[in-house]
């Protein structure tokens, strides 16, 4: 499920010193850290000490992995540890010893941490996709999601209402034909043929 | 190939992605990016790995002795650093003892040097008030990089 080519390739670029390749792995996995943070309900000042010792870290990592696809699932790992550990310590201070919602068996654990990497690459993978089109298509398919029926879309961007639906169906066609997409939605669907 | 996303899922999916990116502060993203010091790349970072504040042990309610200095401990291939929070000041210890240029950054970009004595010992005043990280060098080649530090 993760979109190993890019992420690999972004990895090696990084440990040879490329700062662009770490922007775009932040990019990336940004959303995963902060999301796994929000989960623990931390005060953002103990959220940005977090993540700045787990980039710190990452940094650190670039060149010890073996296997540069492990990055996002070492990021998650080493989030949730870290997020734990200072949740512990604030409940501590604050005197409360009562059973955390945290506290989960190692096998839920795990669990929980390999769905939010696949959410997290599913998303990195759109986001990727969809910064690839055209900006027309961009806006046609962000005004689709807000919601902004046809009349406006053909008023805002200066088209015929008759040309938006043709136009949205080639927008998704392309997006379709992105091959990190295409290679996320073939293993999804045949995931949830095997379990589902 | 079974079959894929339907339009209205792969739009909605996209939602969620898109979303889920804006959610995220841009100084979070912009700290991220900065935390690649790759002008520095043979720094070795200090993994804090004590901080009596964070130990495992609950604290006493009827503790009779006045509560405890606070300590840290960050730990790197070469290197340990131990630290020690006193009223006013912050008490450093290289182990092994060694003579080392300490610099003081603070997160606003700030930074301050401290040499140690011959064996390794220094202190820091005022107790810096913002997050702030150590950064020592020896004469012999040591380059080590504390996690960031909020006392």
């Amino acid at each position: 499920m993760t979109d190993a080519p890019a992420v690999t390739a972004l990895v090696i670029r990084a440990r040879e010193g490329d700062q662009d390749a770490w922007n775009e792995l932040v990019d990336r996995y940004a959303p995963l850290v902060w999301s796994i943070c929000r989960r623990y309900g931390l005060a953002r000042s103990d959220i940005d000490d977090v993540a700045q010792n787990v980039w710190l870290r990452a940094v650190g990592q670039l060149k010890a992995l073996r296997e540069p696809a492990a990055l996002p699932g070492w990021l998650a790992t080493t989030t949730k540890h870290e997020c734990s550990r200072v949740f512990r310590a604030r409940r501590r201070q604050e005197g409360t010893e009562q059973p955390l919602d945290f506290e989960m068996t190692p096998d839920d654990e795990s669990k929980l941490i390999e769905q939010e990497l696949e959410a997290a690459e599913r998303n990195a993978t759109l986001r990727a996709a969809f910064a690839e089109l055209s900006s027309t298509c961009q806006r046609i398919l962000l005004l689709r999601i807000e919601g902004v029926p046809y009349e406006e879309i053909s008023t805002r961007l200066g088209m015929s209402i008759g040309s938006i639906g043709p136009t949205r169906a080639r927008c998704l066609e392309k997006l379709r034909a992105n091959p990190a997409l295409v290679a996320l939605m073939t293993t999804e669907s045949s995931r949830s043929e095997q379990y589902g | 190939m079974a079959e894929v996303w339907s339009d209205e899922e792969l739009l909605a999916r996209l939602a969620v992605a898109l979303a889920a990116a804006k959610d995220v502060p841009p100084e979070f993203v912009a700290a991220a990016r900065a935390a690649f010091t790759m002008d520095d790349i043979d720094i070795e970072l200090a993994q804090l790995v004590h901080d009596s504040h964070l130990s495992a042990e609950p604290q006493s309610l009827t503790r009779a002795e006045p509560a405890s200095l606070r300590t840290l401990t960050f730990v790197s291939a070469g290197l340990t650093i131990e630290l020690e929070v006193t009223g006013l000041q912050l008490l450093g210890q290289l182990v092994p003892p060694q003579e080392a240029e300490v610099h003081v950054q603070e997160r606003s970009g700030q930074d301050a040097v401290r040499t140690t004595d011959k064996v390794g010992f220094f202190t820091i005043q005022p107790i810096p008030a913002e997050p702030f990280r150590l950064h020592c060098r020896t004469p012999g080649g040591l380059n080590v990089l504390t996690t960031w530090i909020t006392l």
